[in-house]
């Protein structure tokens, strides 16, 4: 059993998510062959992996899509047992996943949306209800910082926006519901350089107050600026490699294709 | 002394025994057959010999009421009693008989039965109207179990009314029945954005026919949110016989183990007219529901622009649907589309929103009425509109207060979709 770790495990010896011979199933394929990994709070996980690898079905799964199937292999996050639970019961136990495409809600107001999601995470944390008003003034400020246009708060959700808007609106959700693990997808695809940086500051800021995050990116750049803990890399729905940023630095220089065979670690 | 039957009375009794009641093959109702004629008749008797008792205050039942305060003087309304022969030719001066489709036993029946009338006169002064349109609520109760009410609403050229219909129905009376039979005219120019809200408690029957007539230039957009009941017909038909004239139908339509029928009917007969349907039904359980869209473009009607949509998604069970998307065209210079979807839930978006912390059955309350709700925006071409004609931007404060008082905006359409769409699901489970 590969179970990989950073230095943190050694000090915090309860990690906030354990994952352990993770088998996933999409219809009758295999996608995640088996995965383990521990994150720490605080941590912030860099996982790559070319197309098709399984970046985007390890943070489906963990957040509970009803199309991936997992056929053996345990996970447990904040000392529960993550996979007996619903997705809302993932969410409201702190684990937010930013989808690589997030969806279109016609005729919901992107407000409204997120009013209700926060309103329903804070009712699982016993805090008071954000009526309207408040909200939207937590709501717009956050937009600001993201360089989201608050009017994008009084349209549906996500319809209409372009991919960096997107993007940024994912951002919001994460700031506005401050979950204990984050697992962004892809969050830079489509995003400008004012949106990079955004992104950055908000995961640096967060990290810092203790928020985990597992990053899925194929940008160096990106991956510099997040100082990650630990790089992952996934192939063949197994992790592969398992390392610093060096290890990034040398999968933007030679590819993916130099592995021919997966590393010991 | 009981007073002389009216002359149309009698002709509609006489077409009623003539004509027997709608056929089981009848076009239009062949996928959803009404209820027996004697369904829609005041037992013991019609009130046809025997006139009923003008309440002491007709606006009892229903009212029509400015939102405004300073645009009250900006429509008149007459109550008018069709027992009374001379208050009956009043109600239906300028009315067209029946016309000879399927539907028109409804209509002979309406005559036959009506027990009550109201006329709104909307006066035009597009200079006020340009800059604030007059907002109307038009509030309906059954007056009797058996309710056979007639609305006459003129529209004056180059008004601008935006109304909202709201029904009342009770839940725990006894079964009721509702034959409504509501004309519209619409003066040159003149633009009517109607919401209207048709919520019958199941045991209840309707039948709810409109008729509208466009004038030069005039706009007419409908916004109707209806559930299904024991029976429950929505039929819209729209002439647009003169150049210019425009008209939009949006419906968002909720059956759970009931049943529903919308028909709408477009004729368009002189150039450039417009005309856009679209139906969204949520069927779940044991429903029954059709939704027939019928548009006729005349020979002359010149770049006439047509649009249908018709999409039904079941939520649960096996509900039996029927979309009948039409089109009938006589004309070459037109442009005309058309479509009928039978769609699933947005699993994606359920699973989005669930991942945001969002239980499943408020996830789906949201998505669904999201989906309602863009149905109903698009007819209106204005979302502040469905958001609460009282709580206009400007009087945000108030509206915050209200809102941390517990006072909910009764003249919010987004909130009786809210209650409507929670009903469907609680139906639905149940």
């Amino acid at each position: 059993m590969n179970t990989h770790t950073t230095g943190k495990t050694m000090t915090q010896p309860t990690p906030l998510l354990s994952v352990r011979d993770l088998r996933v199933e999409v219809g009758e394929r295999t996608v995640l062959e088996s995965i383990s990994l521990d994150i720490q709070s605080g941590e912030l996980v860099v996982l790559m992996g070319a197309n098709g690898s399984g970046k985007s079905t390890l943070g489906l799964t963990l957040a509970g899509h009803p199309r991936y199937r997992v056929s053996a292999g345990s996970a447990r996050f904040h000392g529960q047992d993550l996979l007996a639970q619903k997705p809302e019961e993932r969410a409201r136990a702190g684990l937010f996943v930013s989808l690589q495409a997030p969806p279109d809600i016609p005729g919901v107001k992107n407000a409204l949306f997120l009013r209700s999601a926060l309103n329903a995470v804070r009712a699982s944390r016993g805090e008071p209800q954000l009526d309207a008003f408040d909200f939207l003034k937590d709501a717009r400020a956050l937009a600001g910082e993201l360089g989201l246009d608050a009017k994008l708060l009084s349209r549906p959700v996500n319809e209409g926006f372009s991919g960096g808007e997107r993007k940024r609106n994912e951002m919001l959700q994460l700031a506005l519901l401050k979950p204990r693990l984050a697992l962004l997808d892809e969050i830079d695809s489509g995003m400008d350089v004012d949106g990079v940086r955004a992104v950055v500051k908000q995961v640096q800021a967060m990290r810092a107050q203790g928020t985990a995050f597992v990053v899925v990116s194929h940008y160096l750049q990106l991956i510099e600026s997040l100082t990650p803990d630990t790089v992952l890399r996934l192939d063949q729905g197994r992790i592969a490699e398992t390392g610093t940023l060096a290890l990034a630095r040398d999968i933007a220089r030679t590819g993916f294709a130099r592995q021919g065979e997966t590393a010991e670690v | 002394m009981s007073p002389s039957p009216c002359p149309d009375l009698l002709d509609a009794q006489a077409r009623l025994a003539s004509h027997g009641w709608i056929a089981p093959k009848a076009e239009n109702f062949r996928h959803l057959p009404p209820p027996p004629a004697s369904a829609w008749l005041a037992p013991p008797a019609t009130p046809t010999t025997t006139p009923t008792t003008e309440p002491s205050d007709p606006t009892e039942s229903w009212h029509v009421r400015a939102l405004d305060a300073a645009q009250a003087d900006q429509f008149i309304t007459q109550y008018l009693n069709p027992a009374i022969p001379a208050q009956r030719a009043m109600l239906f001066r300028g009315l067209p008989w029946p016309d000879e489709s399927d539907a028109a036993h409804f209509g002979w029946m309406h005559r036959a039965t009506c027990q009550r009338g109201l006329r709104v006169h909307i006066a035009g002064d597009p200079a006020r109207h340009a800059a604030a349109p007059l907002r109307l609520v038009l509030h309906i109760a059954p007056a009797a179990p058996f309710d056979a009410p007639l609305l006459v609403i003129d529209v004056a050229a180059g008004a601008h009314c935006v109304l909202l219909e709201q029904h009342a129905f009770d839940p725990s009376a006894d079964a009721g029945v509702q034959n409504l039979d509501l004309h519209i005219r619409l003066g040159q120019g003149a633009r009517l954005q109607h919401l209207r809200t048709v919520a019958p408690a199941p045991h209840d029957r309707l039948a709810h026919q409109l008729h509208v007539t466009l004038a030069e230039g005039a706009h007419y957009d409908q916004a109707l949110l209806a559930s299904g009941s024991a029976y429950h017909l929505q039929r819209t038909q729209i002439d647009l016989h003169q150049p210019g004239s425009a008209a939009r139908m949006g419906a968002a339509l909720l059956a759970a183990d009931a049943t529903l029928d919308q028909q709408i009917a477009l004729s368009h007969t002189a150039a450039d007219t417009y005309s856009a349907v679209e139906s969204l039904l949520l069927a779940s359980g044991k429903a029954h529901a059709v939704l027939n869209a019928h548009t006729l473009i005349a020979t002359g009607a010149d770049n006439a622009n047509v649009r249908q949509r018709l999409c039904a998604i079941p939520t649960s069970g096996q509900p039996r649907v029927v979309l009948r998307p039409h089109m009938e065209i006589h004309h070459d210079q037109v442009q005309a589309a058309h479509g009928a979807t039978y769609g699933a839930l947005p699993d994606e978006a359920l699973f989005y929103a669930r991942q945001r912390g969002l239980d499943e059955a408020s996830a789906l309350a949201l998505i669904l009425q999201g989906l309602q709700r863009a149905v109903l925006e698009r007819a209106l071409d204005d979302p502040e509109l469905l958001t609460g004609m009282s709580a206009a931007p400007s009087r945000l404060k108030q509206a915050r207060t209200a809102a941390r008082q517990g006072e909910g905006t009764p003249l919010n359409l987004d909130a009786a979709l809210a209650r409507m769409t929670q009903q469907h699901l609680a139906r639905s489970t149940a």
